[in-house]
């Protein structure tokens, strides 16, 4: 099976920090690919480099190919808008537009030309109740996405991802902002969106990875050090590295 | 002994705070309190021609009506760009040193440039068209420097959500950064109108005239302005002093210090809803 | 078919061209191009009077224009030692009220204050020769005896309650960016507040509170109508020089005075240029020297 995303000798530079480097990896289709490793390693450049959200970052440099279907999304023939509409991000900490709840999820299909009123409430409705929202503010859709709690924000979040139909969902430790409810409502979501989706999610809680996911990659100090099936890295890792921060060890 | 001289400290420090608060009482006073015994609604309805204010009332808000229709766009624009296309470059330091060195530009130096160049260069002649242009070079950086200011508030995290979204940078703005702003922005416009509401200098040979029947019914001809005509009854005027100068000071004085106070409370009321 | 391929790729480089970036760039830079027409406008009509009377219009003692003698100096003079009296009565207004409305006045009351000040700020200074003409004007005719009120002294007046604000708001935020460690280092070896003040408040702020006087003093020589109608436009130096009592004339009254009447082209509409090109320099470079002094202030939001 060809894999969603492929990333071939992926080199990131801040400046002259080197963040990334020699990054090869496969992302398989409709699983859940974990990201695991200490802080400031490089995963969450690695996901802002898959929707070319890292060119918003000054002096920010990438080499390297990211294919998303066997397309270079680096190409200048792909249109920006389209690719961040196939490939949806959510992330660490939550950040509704300030807008009203139905405003956030509509806000999406409305910027890729879906004008149809019923269209948009159905997209909105559906949504909401797939991120387990729907009767919780069903009666106030045009109250402000602020007077939500956290956790339901980081839900809406997920929902006006959710809302483009993307093929691919970045997620930047979704959970971190959260409290352990919660985290648990998004990891099974997670677990559920991973059958339809791609889904990639960047965790420091080895756990939660160990929970949520299909595959696991793990990236120390900008390299990729392991990757293989979640179930197989935690119980027989390769790699010393792996082991060492499984175990708890540093990090 | 040092207690109680500290004691005195603020007592003391406060004798020129009242002493301003004095003179803006002072200042309120003596313009109301005659001018609103001169204030009826005849002087205001009536032309000037028979003793009334019509046209320099009317005129007034035709010249600071299309200034403010011109400069907004223009100020906003100017802003969007710099803070969301062109952050940091050089040419970003090249239009903010334009800005700041128009903001310090003595208004009688707009009225002789207005004169020289909408008036005589550029054919408009007297008019109101060139008290717009003239006008819009002196609101112009009170807009920028205000609505850079609200546009810089709004947080990454707004853009960036929308960006993930696919949406393209200029949506971006319309959508997101703009609403957003929009007290800010509002604010800066209303201080804008509100420095030159009460423009002489500036309008004194580009725009306004003295006497004339009725509105001018193009933008090519002059107007009259509340602020020229009092100038023109004080100055040029000899005589007794009426109850007339005295209520048009009074409109001119409301005018500005409701505009502030709006300004003000857009500002205190809609501070950071988010 | 290699041409139809070149011609869609001309149209899609045309489609990927960022227009919104490239419009909004052109309005910006705008501002650009009206400092530079002002600049240029300004300085070319002033050309004839400067070509044909140099220096001497600067340093020529006379200003009597229809009579042909053009000598800015008591203009100067006149715009000078009206500002220089306004800033000795708004300095100490002004920072004293700034340290008082900064480090002693309680949140609320400093609110409201500040909010009056900046009012006092707003006031058309059409108004405020309305009142120098009208009240203060025939009061310092009673006060010190003289026939005339329109006098230096009375633009001094008039002139401080409009540029004292500018050092009030200015100092006000100058002072409270001072550092708390720079407070709390004085405050523990025992300082009381008035010796945390002015011991190491005001010095740090020193460079703030300057620019703020020097912006005022620009402020003030900018200043037309309050001038124009408060001051007698009388354009002699007084006798003795220092003498407040005296009216005087300044360059923005001259100005402003006497172009609505002159003839296009004449002399004396150039010589009109000169004056405001004098004008232009002497803001400008106060301007520049508050702006220099800012850089140095503490401060709490980087304005743009």
């Amino acid at each position: 099976m060809d894999p969603k995303i492929e990333v071939r000798e992926l080199n990131v530079w801040y400046g002259n920090h080197h963040v990334l480097k020699d990054l090869s990896i496969k992302i398989p289709e409709r699983r859940v690919l974990a990201i695991i490793g200490p802080s400031g390693c490089g995963k969450s450049t690695l996901l802002m480099t898959l929707n070319r959200m890292i060119e918003l970052i000054e002096g920010a440099r990438v080499e390297g190919r990211c294919l998303l279907d066997g397309v270079d999304i680096y190409n200048p023939g792909i249109p920006l808008t389209e690719l961040r509409r196939r490939v949806g991000m959510v992330f660490q900490k939550p950040n509704p537009l300030p807008k009203s709840i139905y405003e956030n999820v509509a806000y999406g299909p409305k910027v890729h030309g879906v004008k149809d009123r019923r269209k948009l409430d159905e997209i909105v409705e559906n949504c909401l109740k797939v991120v387990g929202l729907w009767d919780e503010v069903k009666d106030r859709l045009n109250k402000s996405a602020f007077e939500l709690s956290v956790g339901q924000q980081q839900r809406l979040c997920i929902a006006r991802a959710l809302a483009v139909k993307p093929e691919v969902l970045l997620m930047d430790e979704p959970c971190s902002a959260l409290d352990p409810m919660n985290t648990r409502i998004i990891e099974k979501l997670i677990c559920s969106l991973g059958r339809e989706l791609t889904v990639v999610v960047v965790t420091h809680n080895i756990q939660q990875a160990a929970r949520v996911s299909d595959f696991t990659a793990f990236i120390y100090l900008g390299r990729l050090v392991e990757y293989g099936p979640t179930d197989r890295l935690f119980e027989s890792p390769v790699n010393r590295l792996t082991r060492d921060y499984i175990s708890g060890e540093f990090g | 002994m040092r207690r109680v001289g500290e004691k005195l400290i603020p007592v003391l420090l406060s004798t020129p705070v009242a002493v301003l608060i004095l003179c803006l009482l002072w200042i309120v006073v003596s313009i109301g309190g005659e001018g609103i015994q001169a204030l009826n609604w005849s002087l205001l309805t009536s032309s000037v021609l028979e003793g009334g204010i019509f046209e320099s009332i009317v005129g007034t808000l035709y010249m600071l009506g299309g200034a403010v229709a011109l400069a907004t766009p223009l100020g906003v624009a100017t802003a969007v760009y710099l803070v969301e296309y062109a952050a940091e470059s050089r040419l970003n330091h090249l239009i903010i040193q334009a800005v700041n060195n128009l903001a310090g530009v003595p208004s009688i130096i707009f009225g002789l440039f207005g004169y020289a160049f909408f008036c005589r260069f550029l054919g408009l002649g007297v008019s109101l068209l060139s008290g717009w242009l003239t006008l819009v070079c002196m609101i112009l950086p009170i807009i920028v420097s205000g609505s850079v200011e609200a546009i810089s508030m709004v947080p990454t995290s707004f853009r960036e959500a929308a960006l993930a979204l696919g949406a393209p940078k200029w949506r971006v703005v319309k959508d997101v950064v703009l609403p957003a702003a929009a007290p800010g922005l509002a604010t800066s416009v209303i201080l804008g109108v509100g420095r030159v509401a009460g423009e002489t200098a500036a309008i004194l040979f580009t725009s306004s005239v003295y006497l004339m029947r009725g509105l001018p019914s193009t933008v090519l001809e002059p107007v009259m302005t509340l602020t020229y005509h009092l100038f023109v009854l004080l100055v040029a005027t000899p005589g007794g002093m009426t109850g007339k100068p005295f209520a048009m000071a009074l409109l001119l004085l409301g005018l500005v210090v409701s505009l502030n106070v709006l300004a003000y409370i857009i500002r205190v009321y809609y501070r950071r809803r988010w | 078919m290699e041409e139809t391929l070149k011609s869609f790729d001309f149209l899609k480089s045309l489609r990927r061209m960022d227009w919104v970036k490239l419009i909004l760039m052109t309005i910006a830079s705008l501002s650009i191009v009206i400092v530079l027409l002002i600049s240029l406008f300004t300085i070319s009509e002033s050309i004839p009077a400067f070509s044909s009377l140099g220096l001497d219009l600067l340093l020529g003692d006379r200003w009597a224009p229809y009579y042909g003698r053009y000598g800015a100096t008591p203009l100067v003079y006149g715009s000078l030692i009206v500002v220089f009296g306004a800033v000795l009565i708004a300095v100490p207004l002004g920072v004293l009220s700034a340290i008082s409305l900064a480090e002693y006045m309680p949140r609320k009351l400093g609110e409201v204050v500040k909010l009056m000040i900046e009012l006092l700020a707003a006031i058309p200074s059409i108004i405020y020769g309305f009142l120098g003409m009208v009240f203060i004007a025939p009061a310092i005719t009673k006060l010190f005896g003289i026939s005339l009120g329109r006098t230096a002294l009375t633009g001094s007046i008039v002139l401080s309650m409009m540029i004292t604000p500018t050092i009030v708001s200015i100092s006000s935020e100058v002072i409270s960016s001072v550092p708390r460690e720079y407070r709390m280092a004085a405050i523990a070896l025992g300082a009381t507040k008035w010796q945390v003040i002015r011991g190491v408040v005001i010095p740090t702020a020193l460079p703030g509170i300057a620019a703020s006087i020097l912006l005022a003093f620009g402020r003030a020589v900018g200043e037309t109508v309050a001038v124009l109608m408060s001051c007698g436009c009388v354009a002699k130096i007084p006798s003795p020089p220092w003498n407040l009592l005296d009216p005087v004339h300044t360059l923005t009254a001259a100005i402003a005075l006497d172009m609505g009447e002159v003839a296009m082209g004449s002399m004396h509409y150039h010589v009109l240029f000169g004056l405001g090109v004098i004008l232009f320099v002497i803001t400008f470079s106060v301007n520049t020297a508050a702006w220099l002094l800012m850089r140095r202030a503490p401060r709490r939001l980087i304005k743009v």
